[in-house]
């Protein structure tokens, strides 16, 4: 098989499992917003919590794959690490912008305000800042072999910038305190919520393993595309 | 457990939002995402 | 080790002298500098605000700015005459070439810093001199991350397509771990308060200068090789 026919096959063998995500993500909304209790001090938009944190925790994992991949591609310089790491930044900016807008929806009715410089919020909107460099940095540099190496670079660097943006956020709250964050039932979920919570986190790591994978396939045709063409150019 | 009761705030307005916004996003980067799949082929 | 020295020696020395003989960017860094100090005086009503409470942030904001002018100016020299070429023909290692970027890019940071501080102490009436020895510190370090993380992302941010525009998107996220311990440092400073409450976050800059210079002497490698 070509590389060109087996991403072609790739792409094709992903679109059932895209369908059966959006069905699950569906399942997970019913579960949420029908039957699942609500929390009594917050009300009813405590439960964006099943969407802000799954999306979270996805993100952090893109984001995780884009600075492992990174650096593996650094090291092998595998042109295929570097499609990977491309899509995983792509589909991981997708996860961290409803992060990033379901964050103050939910922060709106629950502590006043839109924005708080809350630990997890402020991480999540420099990692979206450094995804979009990332993602700018690849626009605007033409050859591949650098495209790829720059963009390892970036991804390495913004990897290894993550723990001190936390010890930054932390350092800052410790001196100058804010009003406590409510967790969603106090310190442990009751039993539904947490089935709820858990459930929701597993779809949408599955959500986005499927994205990912198509992506990636997506990236790989196009690049086997590319290579075929040249090599009937040259021949 | 928490039941639903008189006292809790009326905010689900802004679940409404939130579920819709995210799911807005997801579904529309998953179009996009298997258009270019179509264009690609 | 001699010859790595011999040659960070001789790359910063070039620059440095460049960039003397034109001084085009320092004097944009210092002309910022008044106009921010001008603007923010005019901007801030002085019975709500104290001006001490405004300075470190400003300071920073300028600061920053500064570092970022001289950055882009280091490789953009470079890339006008193809001069990294003629640097990456000759046998000097990479690594002395990063070092000898970051150490041109030190100098005219540092003197830009050199003279906007006092002019700072003067216009916001900070009390500079009595600590002048722990900020002297706190500056020297900060300046040292930016630099060293700045020198990286503008030898990239020149080749693309972008160039100045590039630096910045690239540079900004990964200032805030430094410059926020700095403007907090600096706060705590100007407040008077003791050094001894400042530990985590000279921790902090510490160790985001310790693994970013080291990352970045790992990685410069990577951002030029043909």
């Amino acid at each position: 098989m070509t590389p060109v026919e087996s991403a072609e096959r790739a792409l094709r063998r992903a679109v059932p499992w895209i369908a059966t995500s959006l069905a699950l993500i569906a399942a997970v909304y019913v579960r949420a917003l029908a039957f699942t209790p609500a929390e009594a001090a917050q009300g009813p938009a405590q439960k964006i919590f099943y969407v802000h944190v799954p999306s979270a925790w996805v993100a952090f994992l893109a984001f995780g794959i884009v600075g492992g991949v990174s650096l593996a591609y650094l090291l092998r310089k595998d042109p295929r690490l570097d499609l990977l790491a491309e899509s995983a930044a792509e589909v991981g900016m997708v996860f961290t912008s409803v992060v990033l807008v379901t964050g103050p929806i939910w922060g709106k009715p629950i502590w006043g305000t839109w924005w708080t410089w809350d630990a997890r919020l402020t991480l999540t909107l420099f990692l979206w800042f450094v995804v979009l460099a990332y993602l700018v940095l690849r626009g605007a540099v033409n050859e591949p072999e650098r495209r790829a190496r720059y963009a390892a670079v970036l991804g390495i660097l913004g990897a290894l910038l993550v723990p001190f943006i936390y010890a930054s956020v932390y350092l800052f709250r410790t001196i100058h305190p804010m009003p406590v964050i409510l967790r969603a039932g106090g310190p442990t979920l009751p039993g539904a919520m947490l089935a709820t919570l858990l459930f929701s986190i597993a779809v949408f790591t599955l959500f986005f393993g499927v994205l990912l994978y198509y992506r990636y396939s997506l990236a790989r045709l196009a690049d086997a595309r590319a290579h075929a063409a040249a090599e009937r150019r040259d021949a | 457990m928490p039941q639903r009761s008189g006292g809790m705030p009326e905010n689900g307005g802004y679940m409404v939002a939130a579920y819709v916004a995210a799911g807005a996003i997801y579904l529309i980067y998953t179009a996009l995402l298997l258009r270019r799949g179509r264009a690609e082929k | 080790m001699h010859d790595l020295l011999r040659v960070t020696w001789a790359v910063a020395a070039k620059d440095v002298l460049l960039e003397f003989r034109s001084r085009s960017a320092f004097v944009s860094a210092l002309v910022f500098t008044a106009l921010v100090l001008a603007i923010f005086n005019f901007a801030r009503d002085p019975t709500a605000v104290s001006a001490r409470d405004l300075a470190p942030g400003i300071l920073w904001i300028t600061f920053t700015f500064a570092g970022m002018l001289g950055l882009n100016r280091a490789f953009a020299l470079e890339r006008e005459n193809r001069a990294l070429d003629g640097l990456l023909l000759s046998p000097a290692s990479r690594t002395a070439v990063y070092l000898g970027k970051v150490l041109a890019n030190l100098a005219f940071v540092g003197a830009v810093e050199a003279v906007a501080l006092p002019l700072f102490a003067l216009f916001f009436n900070v009390p500079v001199l009595p600590v002048l020895g722990p900020l002297v510190l706190v500056i020297a370090l900060a300046t040292l991350g930016f630099v060293a993380v700045g020198t990286l992302m503008s030898s990239m941010a020149v080749n693309t397509r972008l160039a100045e525009l590039m630096l910045p998107v690239l540079l900004l996220p990964f200032l805030v771990p430094p410059v926020t311990s700095a403007v907090q440092m600096t706060a705590q400073l100007f407040a008077g308060r003791p050094f001894s409450e400042a530990l985590g976050w000279l921790r902090l800059l510490v160790g985001y200068d310790v693994i970013f210079v080291a990352a970045c002497i790992l990685f410069f490698e990577s951002t030029i090789e043909e």
